[in-house]
């Protein structure tokens, strides 16, 4: 079979301004394609990104040599498969089970939302990604983490520099020594914590994993803490501050959702329609064909569920935001030994409770000017600006 | 074909064919029996698939696969004596007539 065909046109800044119209157009004419500006093959059929994540012996995480170990200063769990990655998530998932919010932390999430509604000035029009998304998703990954009196600048603050670190693709220095600082002051304040989880066993990931019968080494528990840190703060801020924008522009939907309370299904349609995490990338480990096109060992694929979450083979509309579908396939979450570890936090405290409470207690809250919303991101997404007025 | 039929919490009843050595929860995601979600694509990394085996049934379904104990304990409903993660049930002809009763939630 031939190899992929090649787009040379199409450029990152044109990815990270709005990447769905270009998605659109490589469904119809080009699924496999590979993007010599990226230096990876595109997958944006859903059936080929969840075969890819559903098989990782042949599309394997284990990539050591990407800038997330210099980032992380370690090779986490996100770059591992089989049994290793395995015991090191499992190390901690208990932490993030439906059981464990339910039971031990909806209610200081509950607490937590509305201390920030609180603060917020009805009448006035106040930007809702600075002043509530980011904070608020801070603080209870803070709880969940088990993270002590850190506050919600410094959470969001590493939470970016390990980010830009990781994706520091370009091996630049200055990234990397911006990260290190942020590993320094993390590694300090985790080991200030450590006697207390000891002597206080709670439901927090870091005194789960530091308790546990057979405890997987310091230097992963920290590598675990930091994935969640970088991994589980701008997720739910995207999806939230998705979710606000997608009803303040569908005002039918949002009175039907209010009526039928349907806040779950309407977390789930904010993720499928703008999922916070657009791109994942596998390495191949075998020669193989995907849609029609040899795959050559050694290459790298990258699976866009960004546009997966939209491909007209599983979606009508899928372009547009419409909380009242049939069923709703999306792979926001991913798929496969990967998939998202905080899915159910993130539906819990996103879904559950911040986006009602925030409707409860604006309820004529509005959208002044949706064009002012700027969106940006290729690999992760979401607005970066929410100018909202309170009512 | 393997016979299935699955029985939600409410007790709507589902009965389908599931090809011979797929499992419990494609055959459900592959039928559109609501109840199961799948959500990791049968890999152990999610507890969305969780069932609860007729007892009449347990013998043949056999124990636990490694590593599903810890997985189930994830999961959003009580997990009982007869709690497996439906991903993990071969269909062998022996299951022909399988019953799977469902949770309330799988999340």
């Amino acid at each position: 079979m031939p190899l992929a065909p090649v787009n040379d046109s199409v450029g990152i800044d044109a990815l990270t301004l709005d990447p769905y119209p270009i998605y659109r157009q490589m469904r119809a004419e080009t699924p496999v394609v590979r993007v010599t500006s990226v230096g990876r093959t595109f997958l944006t059929k859903a059936a080929f990104t969840k075969m890819v994540k559903d098989d990782p012996e042949t599309f394997s995480s284990d990539d050591p040599n990407t800038p997330m170990k210099p980032a992380f200063q370690a090779h986490t769990l996100m770059r591992k498969d089989g049994a290793e990655h395995r015991r090191e998530r499992m190390a901690m998932q208990m932490a993030y089970t439906p059981k464990v919010i339910k039971q031990n932390w909806a209610g200081i999430y509950r607490d937590l939302t509305d201390r920030y509604l609180d603060s917020l000035p009805r009448g006035e029009t106040v930007d809702l990604f600075s002043a509530l998304c980011g904070p608020v998703a801070a603080d209870i990954l803070t709880q969940i983490l088990g993270l002590g009196d850190v506050d919600a600048a410094t959470m969001q603050r590493w939470s970016q520099q390990l980010i830009d670190g990781a994706g520091n693709f370009g091996w630049r220095p200055e990234p990397f020594a911006v990260s290190d600082k942020a590993n320094a002051e993390m590694n300090a304040h985790f080991d200030s914590l450590i006697d207390y989880h000891k002597a206080n066993p709670n439901a927090s990931a870091f005194a789960i994993m530091l308790n546990a019968a057979d405890p997987i080494p310091t230097s992963q528990i920290y590598a675990n803490l930091k994935i969640a840190i970088g991994g589980g703060i701008n997720e739910p801020r995207d999806a939230l501050a998705t979710l606000i924008y997608g009803l303040l522009t569908n005002p039918d939907q949002l009175e039907e959702v209010k009526r039928q309370e349907a806040w779950g299904q309407t977390f789930e349609e904010g993720v499928r329609w703008v999922a916070p995490i657009q791109a994942s990338s596998r390495l191949v480990r075998e020669d193989c064909q995907i849609g029609g096109f040899d795959i050559p060992k050694g290459d790298t694929v990258m699976t866009i569920q960004a546009s997966a979450n939209r491909d007209e083979d599983v979606f009508e509309n899928g372009e547009d935001f419409v909380v009242f579908r049939d069923k709703n396939p999306h792979q926001a979450f991913g798929s496969g030994p990967h998939h998202c570890a905080g899915a159910h936090v993130a539906r819990r405290t996103v879904g559950e409770i911040m986006l009602p409470a925030l409707f409860e207690r604006f309820p004529n809250m509005t959208l002044p000017d949706p064009q002012a919303v700027k969106w940006r991101g290729f690999g992760f997404r979401g607005p970066i600006n929410l100018p909202v007025t309170l009512n | 074909m393997v016979n299935v039929t699955y029985i939600a919490a409410d007790g709507t009843t589902t009965t389908v064919e599931g090809e011979l050595f797929s499992n419990v929860m494609q055959t459900a995601l592959d039928n559109d029996v609501a109840g199961i979600v799948g959500e990791c694509g049968g890999s152990m990394m999610c507890a969305t698939c969780h069932c609860y085996v007729d007892e009449a049934w347990q013998g043949k379904t056999g124990a636990r696969n490694d590593g599903e104990d810890d997985m189930l304990d994830c999961a959003a409903d009580e997990v009982k004596p007869t709690s497996r993660l439906s991903c993990q049930i071969t269909l062998t002809p022996d299951l022909d007539g399988l019953v799977v009763h469902l949770p309330e939630a799988q999340y």
